[in-house]
């Protein structure tokens, strides 16, 4: 039963996008690019434009990457650019890009914290976990062992 | 140290430089720039005048625009 819960969670390529748009309000659409820069999935307003703006998320990194070339510093992990009508946000990993288009305004530090995280959990990091009230309950059985791997103790030293 | 402000005449403006603070770091914020986040996550921003700065900005306006049909 919990196996097939947790392969239900597993966030695939297709869904990374949509998974993006659900966690942050202020993005308005989201693709995802694979290593070879194919679109691999797409959500959000612009799913009919993905394609495009799929082309558009690649040429992006492939400017940022000429235009920091001669920097003495490790490939732009992360990009922000802000225009007039909106924000872009695109964040990358060896197998993965993700591209978002946000509205104005969007906080740089969350959209790029989710933009991590969502790429995070692709890989095969942690599922994110959203918040709950606490009326919804607890998000996993009321047992101690579920408690103490919710809230791992550290470990004093002796 | 930041003075204390006493009076509310004195909050009251004291509030006001914050919120003017605020809406003038938004603005900021706002501006058309491009900047760019190594691993560790430090930023640092493609100077207007550097190589490709123009073209980064005509891709994410594209990419804005292409939405603008979708706009609530």
């Amino acid at each position: 039963m919990s196996i097939l819960t947790t392969m239900a969670d597993t966030l695939t390529p297709e869904r990374a996008a949509d998974s993006l748009c659900e966690l942050s309000a202020d993005v308005r659409a989201a693709v995802l690019l694979d290593a070879a820069g194919s679109l691999a999935g797409a959500g959000g307003d612009g799913s009919e434009h993905a394609r495009a703006l799929g082309e558009l998320a690649r040429q992006l990194f492939e400017e940022v990457d000429r235009a920091t070339r001669d920097w003495d510093t490790e490939p732009p992990e992360q990009v922000e650019v802000q225009v007039p009508g909106g924000a872009v946000f695109a964040s990358r990993t060896p197998r993965w890009t993700l591209a978002a288009v946000a509205k104005r305004g969007a906080l740089s530090s969350l959209t790029l914290y989710d933009l991590r995280a969502v790429l995070a959990e692709l890989e095969g990091g942690p599922p994110i976990r959203r918040s709950r009230s606490a009326d919804e309950g607890p998000a996993g059985p009321a047992t101690e062992e579920f408690a103490a791997e919710e809230l791992p103790m550290p470990e004093l030293g002796e | 140290m930041k003075e204390k402000r006493k009076g509310p005449i004195s909050r009251a403006a004291g509030l006001a430089e914050g919120v003017a603070a605020t809406v003038r770091r938004m603005q900021r914020e706002r501006e058309p720039r491009v900047l760019v986040y190594d691993p560790a996550g430090y930023a640092r921003l493609v100077q207007p005048e550097a190589r490709g700065h123009e073209r980064i900005m005509a891709i994410a306006d594209e990419m804005v625009a292409g939405l603008e049909g979708h706009e609530s």
